[in-house]
């Protein structure tokens, strides 16, 4: 039995015209970690969760769940595999319990209980015998959900899975992926565009920039490669500036009213930094350890061409 | 076999709370209605210009007000009639899952994609034969009504087995349209298709091509091209039936290896 529960060697997409989708990308996703998969609009993101799933056909390379090699009529492996990809999308004729009984037939379920017990489980007992069609955004990702987990999926491949959803709702929906990965074993593979929640939530990273897998960490990883940074705010910038030049550390201004500084000793003692100022006669107004967020590690990754991590 | 039950009863519940295939069968029965006002207008032309349903000087031409003239028209209207209706009916089933896009929920599920084909076929099949048994019904409650002369018993079921024929060729034509469904991601492809096999066939059949023809094949047996057309013989029906197996076979190598981007 294979301990990863998504593998993909050099896994690639070229579409006609000459577009290169995906450009040999390396996964490897152990089971029961929540691997969040960041990237811009078109980096190629979907493209690589459709090749997951069987649903375009790389042009080279492959990708294996639980070890077993993806294609389009591997209905067994789909057994193991609960997924919402892109939009949350629902039979706007049919009411919430019609479209979670149509993919409980589609996913081969004989009880009937899963229904109710997913009704229950994404909060949508109110809107059971509601239409799809008159579904907010938020209950119509919550129906996506529901069908996604509907047959007690070994992972959820989830694209936005907090698309639409009110804060109420990321932070429940937060909550159910880190217990479905904490107390049932259950792997996640997530896109998400909401960076504070990936922060919060996963276990391991992986940046796609232009086709390319760029970075690849895990959550302790990512807090080394964080960019800190001393913020320091004084009345006199300039003097403040002079000051810490004579002490021997590099500040950088910030504005008009900010100085940053990077210098080991300041991020290690920065009651030191404090003690110059006060020294020079420019006390500091504002002094604080600011540490680079997962939304600004992400875009100055982006920003560049970036390497390979 | 357990997934197929599975995806007819999806498939089944899907079209049963649809507009559409109630839709489709209430378009399909204006035709015996129009068939039958056609008739009482031949019957009494005096009596219908007097009531304005007809011009004064129009000219009909059509024939005589009794049951053979209205079997020949049934025919024409239910097999032209159909390859439209049929199409729409089809585009909805399989180009429906693109433009709601629900296809992605189809296509990495436990239900082999091709049993989904299958199933969404075999429920188009049912409601197509459903609505052409109805308006076999009706047509024949509107011709009692109405009091038709020249009734037979024999002629009549000879014309009815011919347009049930004709109608049920029309259905299993639809494989092309359910592909082009696929392709064009939506209806647009798959009306455009019907539309154009339609207008093939008049031309096809006008060239003395037609019972040759697949799509003009239906029509031509149900008696729309008269004594002139070239009636058609078993090597028509295979084409059909050749057609009809190369639709169904391309829309499943389609949902099966297809890049599914929609």
């Amino acid at each position: 039995m294979s301990d990863q529960a998504i593998a993909t060697e050099a896994l690639t997409k070229r579409y006609r015209g000459d577009v290169l989708a995906v450009d040999g990308v390396n996964l490897r996703v152990a089971r029961g970690e929540i691997y969040a998969f960041l990237g811009l609009n078109g980096a190629g993101k979907s493209t690589t969760i459709r090749m997951l799933l069987g649903m375009i056909r790389p042009t080279a390379g492959h990708a294996e769940l639980f070890g077993t090699r993806v294609r389009p009529g591997a209905n067994d492996l789909w057994r193991r595999v609960g997924h919402l990809v892109e939009s949350a999308a629902a039979y706007p004729e049919l009411t919430v319990v019609e479209n979670l009984d149509v993919a409980r037939r589609l996913a081969g379920i004989e009880d009937r209980r899963r229904v109710d017990l997913m009704i229950d489980r994404l909060a949508l007992n109110a809107y059971a015998g509601r239409r799809a069609g008159t579904l907010s955004l938020g209950n119509l990702q919550r129906l996506a959900l529901a069908r996604a987990l509907l047959h007690g999926p070994e992972l959820l491949v989830l694209d936005e899975p907090a698309n639409g959803l009110d804060p109420a709702g990321v932070i429940e929906i937060r909550d159910l992926l880190r217990d479905l990965a904490r107390h049932e074993g259950v792997t996640v593979f997530m896109s998400s565009h909401i960076l504070g929640e990936v922060d919060l939530l996963a276990t391991r990273i992986g940046i796609v920039h232009r086709g390319r897998l760029v970075e690849e960490l895990d959550s302790a990883a990512l807090e080394q490669r964080r960019d800190r940074r001393l913020e320091v705010e004084t009345r006199d910038i300039e003097a403040a500036e002079t000051a810490l030049l004579a002490a021997g550390l590099t500040p950088q201004r910030r504005g008009d009213w900010r100085l940053e500084l990077r210098d080991e000793v300041a991020l290690e003692a920065p009651e030191r930094v404090a003690e110059i100022l006060v020294s020079a006669g420019e006390p500091p107004t504002h002094l604080a350890i600011a540490r680079e967020s997962l939304e600004e590690h992400f875009m100055r990754l982006t920003s560049g061409q970036g390497a390979v991590a | 076999m357990t997934a197929l039950r599975g995806a007819l009863a999806t498939e089944w519940l899907k079209s049963r709370r649809s507009r559409v295939p109630w839709g489709v069968a209430v378009g399909f029965s204006i035709a015996p209605l129009i068939m039958g006002l056609f008739m009482v207008i031949l019957k009494d032309p005096e009596s219908a210009r007097a009531l304005g349903l007809i011009g004064a000087k129009a000219q009909l031409t059509a024939g005589t007000a009794d049951w053979p003239t209205y079997w020949s028209l049934l025919g024409q209207a239910v097999t032209v009639g159909g390859s439209i209706l049929f199409a729409f009916l089809t585009a909805w089933v399989f180009g429906r899952e693109f433009a709601d896009r629900t296809i992605r929920g189809l296509l990495a599920s436990a239900t082999p994609r091709r049993t989904i084909v299958i199933a969404k076929a075999l429920v188009i099949a049912t409601w197509g034969v459903a609505i052409s048994g109805w308006v076999l019904l009706l047509s024949l409650a509107i011709g009692w009504l109405i009091g038709l002369p020249g009734w037979s018993g024999s002629v009549a079921i000879q014309a009815l087995a011919t347009i049930g024929l004709a109608a049920l060729l029309t259905i299993v034509l639809q494989g092309m349209t359910a592909f082009f469904a696929g392709v064009g991601h939506g209806y647009i492809a798959p009306l455009a298709w019907a539309v154009a096999t339609v207008a093939a066939s008049q031309v096809l059949a006008v060239l003395g091509w037609g019972a040759w023809f697949p799509w003009a094949v239906p029509a031509i047996l149900a008696g729309a091209g008269g004594a002139e057309v070239e009636p058609v013989g078993p090597g028509g029906i295979a084409m059909v039936l050749l057609a009809a197996v190369t639709g169904i076979v391309a829309t499943i190598a389609w949902w099966e290896w297809a890049d599914q981007t929609g």
